[in-house]
């Protein structure tokens, strides 16, 4: 649906993104995931057509952008980071005027704008001044136009930046039940968003891929080690030493205080460490509260590859990741 | 087309709200309204002041011409200046539509503002006919000038206005732009060369100016006009393609 074939850009010899290729196909939503400056609205820009790309061929549903713009651009849908509205025209105004711009038929327009007003949920503001909105609801306005004439490809560009909670969710589950029709493409830096959202996950760094697959495939091609939280009664200060000195412990960490000790292991993929540690634990006469396996998480994934030299292939990954002396509860290295 | 008349409404309405719409049609209608009954109140004094001489001086006048080239060019200042300085340009460019519909349905936006400026002067010619006769071919023919030169000195401040995403430089670079188009007029005198000199009357907005406000609409004129418009138009176009990103 949405095919994307060595895509590049340079600024006066700087590259800003280098030989980007993926897929995305029909009623799938992939995650677009990068630090500040990776390339992902540039990328996304090219996509969309507003910026040639200096090499590289994007297609939407077999339509070329560089060779058919309008055709291709009638197929799209496109949500941008810096969300600009019209501030004087009311939110029913600016829909109707971005369904005629994208040429729905003069007869469906009504429909359509009331459509997409309502799935957006802004149709109790509707004939209020975009001005005068929230950016919560300026951002659904927004949502809301691109959506207007029902295109087959999507391209939100942080979504949901901006609204409080109960909106996130609600565009969340948007954005899920647009998946039934359209091919979704979803830049964020919440990543969380893209655990609950996202089909496929894409991590853009320096202008390269560096990472692509499933959340789940990412984590498992992630996890060289496995992690294990240990909980002990009380305050032993020792645990951590101790612990780390076990056979097969790659690394050892103690996080939190207050009436327990807790500690973070981290072993070799295949080791189970648990009958070792209980063992260790009686003969030391530490009281165990608690053992729990602990799955990387996409944040882990994205600091680590973010951190490390190197990069994924379709095969897997071969990043290496730098050393990291300290972590957080969540597994990611606190900084 | 429809995107085109999307544009050219939106374009056209956005005017309304912006308080800048409201000093320039005060502005113009102030100083039109002084003009005419300064105008009136001479023709009142001295029965000799030919009432085509009055219809002449409305649409020839030095202030007519002060007037046309500022209100152009603050008039052409935002449209795309304003979209590109907000971001809304990309949303604009993403939808299904080129980079020269954009320009013309802004341009033509920002004309039939124009036109709507000079449409209470009307009350004009209409209040001095109750008193004598008119020459409706000179007033049509000023009118068709007045259409014809805002469209130029528009489509002036729509390429200056895809230059930059400053309005205040995009309305001073439109400013100068005006200047040029009105150039031959006041170099014509400096030549002496006969054909140098026609040469600079053909392409002199103000020899255009007075044959239209004489009711003679010469299709040469015309063509020239319409010409440098689409000129202007496509020099637009053309800055707004490549500085769109930027």
């Amino acid at each position: 649906m949405l095919d994307v074939q060595g895509l590049k850009k340079s600024y006066y010899g700087a590259v800003a993104v280098d030989d980007v290729t993926f897929r995305v196909e029909s009623g799938e939503i992939l995650g677009f995931l990068g630090p500040n400056g990776a390339g992902k609205t540039t990328t996304m820009r090219m996509i969309t057509g507003f910026l040639p790309p200096s090499a590289g061929r994007v297609t939407l549903d077999d339509v070329d952008i560089l060779k058919n713009p309008l055709a291709a651009k009638r197929h799209l849908g496109y949500l941008p980071e810096t969300l600009a509205l019209y501030p004087e025209m009311r939110a029913r105004e600016y829909v109707k005027f971005r369904a005629e711009l994208c040429g729905v038929p003069r007869r469906e327009v009504a429909a359509r704008v009331d459509e997409a007003l309502a799935k957006c949920f802004v149709d109790d503001v509707a004939h209020k001044p975009i001005g005068n909105l929230s950016k919560g609801y300026r951002q659904r306005v927004g949502l809301a136009g691109a959506l207007v004439h029902r295109p087959k490809v999507l391209i939100l560009d942080e979504p949901t930046i901006g609204l409080d909670p109960r909106q996130i969710v609600k565009i969340r589950e948007l954005i899920r039940e647009l998946k039934k029709d359209q091919t979704i493409l979803l830049s964020t830096h919440i990543l969380p968003e893209v655990e609950l959202v996202c089909d496929r996950v894409l991590i853009i760094d320096k202008g390269k891929i560096v990472a692509a697959g499933t959340p789940d495939t990412l984590r498992a091609q992630m996890s060289q080690v496995s992690g294990l939280l240990v909980a002990l009664k009380g305050e032993i200060p020792e645990a951590d030493s101790v612990l780390g000195k076990l056979p097969g412990v790659v690394h050892a960490a103690r996080i939190g205080a207050g009436g327990e000790t807790r500690v973070v292991l981290e072993s070799a993929r295949q080791a189970d460490l648990r009958e070792t540690i209980f063992k260790e634990a009686v003969a030391r006469g530490w009281t165990l509260l608690e053992m729990t396996p602990r799955q990387a998480t996409l944040e882990d994934i994205f600091v680590r590859l973010l951190s490390a030299e190197t990069v994924v292939t379709s095969e897997g990954l071969e990043a290496v990741p730098t050393a990291v002396e300290e972590r957080t509860e969540y597994g990611a290295p606190s900084k | 087309m429809r995107a085109l008349l999307a544009i050219v409404k939106r374009e056209f309405f956005a005017y309304f709200f912006s308080p800048l719409a409201y000093v320039v049609l005060t502005g113009f209608l102030l100083i039109n309204g002084m003009f005419f009954s300064g105008l009136v109140r001479a023709l009142a004094s001295n029965p000799e002041f030919g009432r085509e001489a009055f219809i002449q001086l409305l649409f020839t006048g030095v202030f007519f011409w002060i007037y046309m080239m500022v209100v152009c060019s603050v008039i052409a200042m935002r449209l795309i200046a304003e979209e590109r300085k907000s971001g809304s340009i990309e949303t604009l460019l993403t939808a299904p539509v080129d980079e020269a519909t954009v320009v013309v349905g802004k341009f033509l936006g920002a004309w039939a503002f124009l036109l709507f400026l000079w449409v209470p002067t009307l009350a004009y010619p209409l209040i001095l006919s109750r008193f004598g006769r008119v020459e409706w071919g000179a007033v049509a023919g000023g009118y068709l000038g007045v259409a014809l030169l805002g469209g130029l000195f528009i489509s002036a401040g729509t390429f200056a206005s895809a230059l930059t995403k400053n309005q205040i430089v995009a309305a001073m670079l439109g400013f100068v732009f005006i200047i040029i188009c009105f150039m031959p007029a006041l170099f014509r005198e400096f030549y002496t060369d006969t054909r140098v000199r026609e040469t600079l009357a053909y392409v002199s907005l103000v020899d255009h100016m007075e044959d239209f406000a004489r009711g003679i609409v010469d299709s040469r004129r015309v063509v020239y006009n319409v010409t440098a418009v689409i000129f202007f138009l496509f020099l637009g176009t053309k800055a707004l393609e490549a500085n769109k990103g930027k």
